[in-house]
């Protein structure tokens, strides 16, 4: 066992951070509920660190990497999915990818837009299509920190592809588990800064012990989900998977919870950038059946 | 990152394996809820831990100037992994190569060592930890067990409390006040339990027999070449000694392998197909493992010879979380486990429940993760 990166994801990681500095460091004083970057998704595709997951030698642990990075901006694209689902599809399927379950179309989709290609994704099938204006309602309104559409109809001809729907899935709790890994990491962040500087009874809220525990708490959740999520990616087992997305959803409830706790009124306004994170893994809570659906996907992976 | 075991790994866990088949008792699993410092196991191990050290599987990951073989941290991992889902047939030598084998390498005398490390390596020595008294637990800097200096020797009076392992022991690392300085003025002493004015009461617990105790000093004499270190050194000691101490024991690999016992159990009986036996028997295999994740990612930077610090309280506190919920996972889908039906899983329990007392409460685990992990200001004191 070697847990140390490689030379080839330090670089990665390395180019990221050059790449994304100016993100990172945008003045996010009334960001906005979404935050959607199409230059930084432009800068990413153009580096080629989106299809890093094509690569053999860089595999879909590396792809882990660059999503579980990329999830701690305050900017989002689409990365996930197309990470480390869209190898299993091809270089020619067009970005953003977006996942859908079969029998659950009515659910807001993250970056669901005309031009993305919607996976739709059964007990024992895989079907895609590149949605049409026709195809999809935007969702301006939702309360989720990704730019997100509805699905209102399917063209009749869908692609077929010749990939296991339980090989999709098991990619989709890796992705789902990088993503919330780096939402976490970075809302987690957030919450110590503001706890540090804001004063009440005469001193930092982050020197009273109710508060310490909890954070404390996160970041045990958030250590463990990170080495959780970055093990399942690099071995794609379902059992692996299933876990680390359990993780991911368990822990998404209960620290979204107390950061916002914890930032009062301010966590209530757009002036913070807190719901940036929080509202992005509020929007991870319920893929694949939400932790009951992973609880019983790990079951049945660990114990038969 | 490679998260595959390499072969010469998988070989040294498949050794341990077979050296356990073959030497464990047959009955060892009911044997093995008298608990590690009971006098049944206590006398067990020191055969057990004299054949480990046969075989060179007591202390392979020390030096081999002291008697080990510098194997890395992974195969000290595989092997306390093996040794607790085992049921840590070592009993209370496991604490001799977890932790105060190593601080005597780091902080001990020469003659200290000489005297010492033989007995640790050859499996026939057995420690106490005399830490925490009636009035000091979590906050153990408020100790006032006192050694006042008197020539070249200490005399030692004072009181220590759920102290395992004491009444059998043979050496208490004593941790007592040389001055009043609150943290600058604890020193430790290396103190044979058979010194005259020493007396260990056993307290009855449910964790098992012979497992914790009071020890009264009563104007005990200790030479000063006794002393571990300088005199005020003892809280950096202690620091390294519980990093060790922390992650010295992988229970989450016993918690994990008692959940997959009951789950087996729970098949068996035909209780295992609902769906909320089996969402609940996964919430705890993913806190275990994410408990044994954390405690890896440590690992491997100790490999990497970095030194670890707070870090390894946050590991600790992952497996907290995870035995508690194996705990009341086996309590409510397998209540007969506690009443004797299946050995295995009562000696889990009672082990497992300590896993937020021991080697320093989890809220003081939480309290060092906030402050040094997260960098959060400390609480007014």
């Amino acid at each position: 066992m070697d847990l140390s990166l490689t030379d080839d994801q330090i670089a990665i990681l390395d180019a990221i951070d050059t790449l994304t500095r100016p993100y990172a460091g945008a003045t996010l004083h009334e960001a906005g509920f979404a935050l959607a970057s199409d230059a930084l998704d432009r800068d990413l595709a153009e580096g080629g660190f989106l299809d890093i997951g094509f690569d053999p030698d860089l595999g879909a642990i590396s792809a882990a990497l660059v999503v579980e990075r990329l999830a701690r901006l305050p900017q989002t694209v689409e990365a996930a999915a197309s990470a480390l689902i869209r190898p299993l599809l091809g270089d020619a399927t067009p970005r953003p990818l977006c996942l859908v379950e079969e029998g659950k179309t009515h659910r807001p989709v993250r970056f669901l837009a005309p031009g993305a290609t919607v996976l739709l994704v059964g007990p024992d099938r895989v079907r895609s299509f590149v949605a049409g204006p026709e195809h999809v309602r935007a969702e301006p309104e939702a309360l989720y920190a990704y730019p997100m559409g509805s699905l209102i109809a399917q063209p009749d001809d869908l692609t077929d592809h010749a990939v296991s729907a339980d090989d999709v899935r098991t990619r989709w709790r890796a992705a789902l588990a990088a993503e919330a890994a780096g939402l976490l990491a970075a809302a987690l962040d957030s919450t110590a800064t503001y706890v540090t500087d804001r004063q009440q009874f005469g001193r930092p809220l982050a020197t009273f012990q109710a508060l310490r525990h909890r954070l404390a708490e996160a970041q045990v959740r958030t250590n463990g989900l990170y080495w959780l999520a970055m093990k399942a990616a690099a071995t794609l087992d379902a059992g692996d998977a299933a876990l680390a997305a359990l993780h991911a959803q368990e822990s998404a409830r209960s620290c979204v919870y107390d950061f916002h706790q914890f930032l009062g009124a301010m966590g209530m306004t757009l002036e913070h950038p807190l719901h940036l994170w929080t509202y992005r893994l509020k929007a991870l809570i319920g893929d694949l059946g939400g932790r009951g659906g992973q609880a019983l996907v790990a079951a049945n992976a660990l114990w038969g | 990152m490679n998260f595959e075991w390499t072969q010469d790994e998988e070989a040294f866990r498949q050794r341990l394996r077979e050296f356990l088949a073959a030497t464990l008792p047959q009955d060892w699993e009911r044997f093995s809820q008298h608990g590690p410092a009971s006098p049944a196991l206590t006398d067990y191990a020191r055969t057990f831990c004299g054949r480990l050290a046969d075989e060179g599987l007591l202390t392979p990951h020390w030096t081999r100037e002291i008697g080990g073989q510098g194997l890395d941290p992974w195969h000290q991992t595989i092997l306390a992994e093996e040794m607790w889902i085992a049921g840590e047939p070592r009993g209370g030598q496991y604490m001799n190569v977890n932790w105060v084998g190593p601080t005597l390498i780091r902080y001990g005398s020469d003659a200290q060592k000489a005297r010492y490390l033989p007995a640790i390596t050859g499996g026939r020595a057995l420690w106490c930890q005399g830490f925490s008294e009636p009035g000091s637990g979590s906050d153990l800097a408020s100790l006032r067990t006192r050694a006042t200096r008197d020539g070249d020797v200490y005399r030692v009076s004072g009181q220590k409390i759920w102290t395992s392992y004491a009444g059998l022991a043979d050496t208490c690392f004593l941790v007592c006040r040389t001055s009043d300085d609150r943290k600058q003025g604890i020193s430790i002493l290396l103190v044979p339990m058979d010194t005259p004015g020493i007396t260990v009461r056993q307290i009855p617990s449910l964790i098992g027999e012979g497992d914790i105790h009071e020890v009264f000093f009563d104007d005990v004499v200790v030479p000063v070449e006794a002393r571990l270190g300088e005199e005020g050194q003892a809280w950096e000691i202690i620091g390294y000694s519980l990093t060790n101490e922390r992650l010295g024991i992988p229970r989450y690999a016993l918690a994990r392998a008692a959940l997959d016992r009951a789950v087996a159990l729970l098949q068996t009986q035909g209780e295992f197909a609902g769906e909320a036996v089996r969402i609940e028997a996964a919430h705890a295999a993913a806190l275990c493992e994410a408990a044994r994740m954390a405690s890896y990612a440590i690992v491997d930077r100790r490999c990497r010879g970095e030194v670890i610090g707070a870090e390894s309280s946050s590991a600790r506190f992952a497996t907290v979380m995870a035995e508690r919920r194996v705990c009341e996972f086996i309590v409510e889908y397998l209540p007969q486990a506690l009443a004797d039906a299946h050995p295995y899983l009562k000696m889990h329990h009672q082990r497992g429940i300590v896993a937020g007392i021991a080697a320093g409460a989890a809220e003081i685990q939480l309290n060092i993760i906030a402050s040094d992990v997260l960098k959060l200001p400390r609480e007014p004191r």
